[in-house]
């Protein structure tokens, strides 16, 4: 399914409950050993209050909204993250996303994760080129 | 002259670069690396996901004076630019570059800021993507 990128447009919301397993899965697939994601006395040695999710995880989930919001039609040119809060497992990270503009067959969008308390705990940006038909029929 | 500061020490490793690493997009591991963020999009049984060019290097890499500065590591951001997509088969080759070192004061004291560019190229020597992490020490 692709969503037709227009100005001012919601994504459908991605909403994702990452649990302590998944954490141990991502760790393994991506190679990312680094204990504060699974060691919780680890994690609570360097001032956190339980192991995090990866950031990089945070940034995965929210490429699969923009990419299943595009289809495969659309070809994603950049995407960037910074990483604001911690996100826990076991607390839902509700991904969301806003078209911010269209130029040109250019969309460029506005995307972010948000804790249960709506806090933003990952924003970020990225821009796709929309297939060539629809950028030929404007 | 005195002996130089933690901050010359760790600036002085600006230029630093990794090994060189080649690494073969397999589908077992771009499969894993899906489950792992719950994504089922049928499209990445051919291609590999917007953020999976991470689980191709390694994790952060070890910059010993850095780790002099903190208790632990915190992820910042990642940007990522997209200039040919990555397919199951592929062979990537990678390496990371320390680009940049700055150092912030935060609410509760200093945070060493590692700026860490990393492209990954394939088979046809083509630059496939670009990457660039902010790595933080706190």
């Amino acid at each position: 399914m692709s969503l037709e990128l227009r100005e001012g447009e919601l994504l459908p919301d991605l909403v994702k409950n990452p649990t302590t397993r998944q954490l141990v899965q991502y760790a393994g697939a991506s190679g990312d050993f680094y204990q504060i994601h699974y060691d919780q006395e680890f994690a609570r040695a360097t001032g956190l209050p339980y192991v995090i999710l990866h950031g990089l995880l945070k940034a995965g989930f929210l490429a699969q909204l923009i990419t299943s919001a595009v289809g495969s039609g659309g070809i994603l040119r950049s995407f960037e993250v910074t990483y604001r809060g911690i996100d826990l497992p076991g607390r839902a990270c509700r991904c969301r996303g806003l078209v911010t503009a269209v130029t040109d067959g250019i969309a460029e969008l506005e995307v972010w994760t948000e804790d249960p308390g709506g806090t933003r705990t990952t924003i970020g940006k990225a821009t796709v080129q929309m297939p060539e038909a629809e950028a030929a029929a404007e | 002259m005195g002996e130089p500061s933690l901050m010359e020490r760790v600036k002085s490793r600006i230029g630093w670069r990794g090994e060189e690493q080649v690494n073969l997009v397999e589908a077992g591991h771009v499969r894993r690396f899906c489950e792992a963020i719950g994504d089922d999009d049928p499209r990445w049984l051919k291609e590999a996901p917007p953020t999976f060019v991470v689980a191709l290097g390694t994790e952060t890499p070890q910059i010993p004076e850095a780790l002099e500065y903190g208790k632990g590591w915190l992820n910042g951001g990642d940007r990522f630019e997209y200039l040919e997509p990555i397919r199951i088969g592929d062979e990537i080759r990678t390496r990371t570059v320390l680009t940049d070192v700055y150092e912030k004061q935060g609410g509760s004291g200093g945070l060493l800021f590692l700026i860490f560019d990393t492209e990954y190229v394939n088979q046809h020597d083509r630059v496939a993507v670009r990457v660039r992490g902010t790595r933080i020490r706190r």
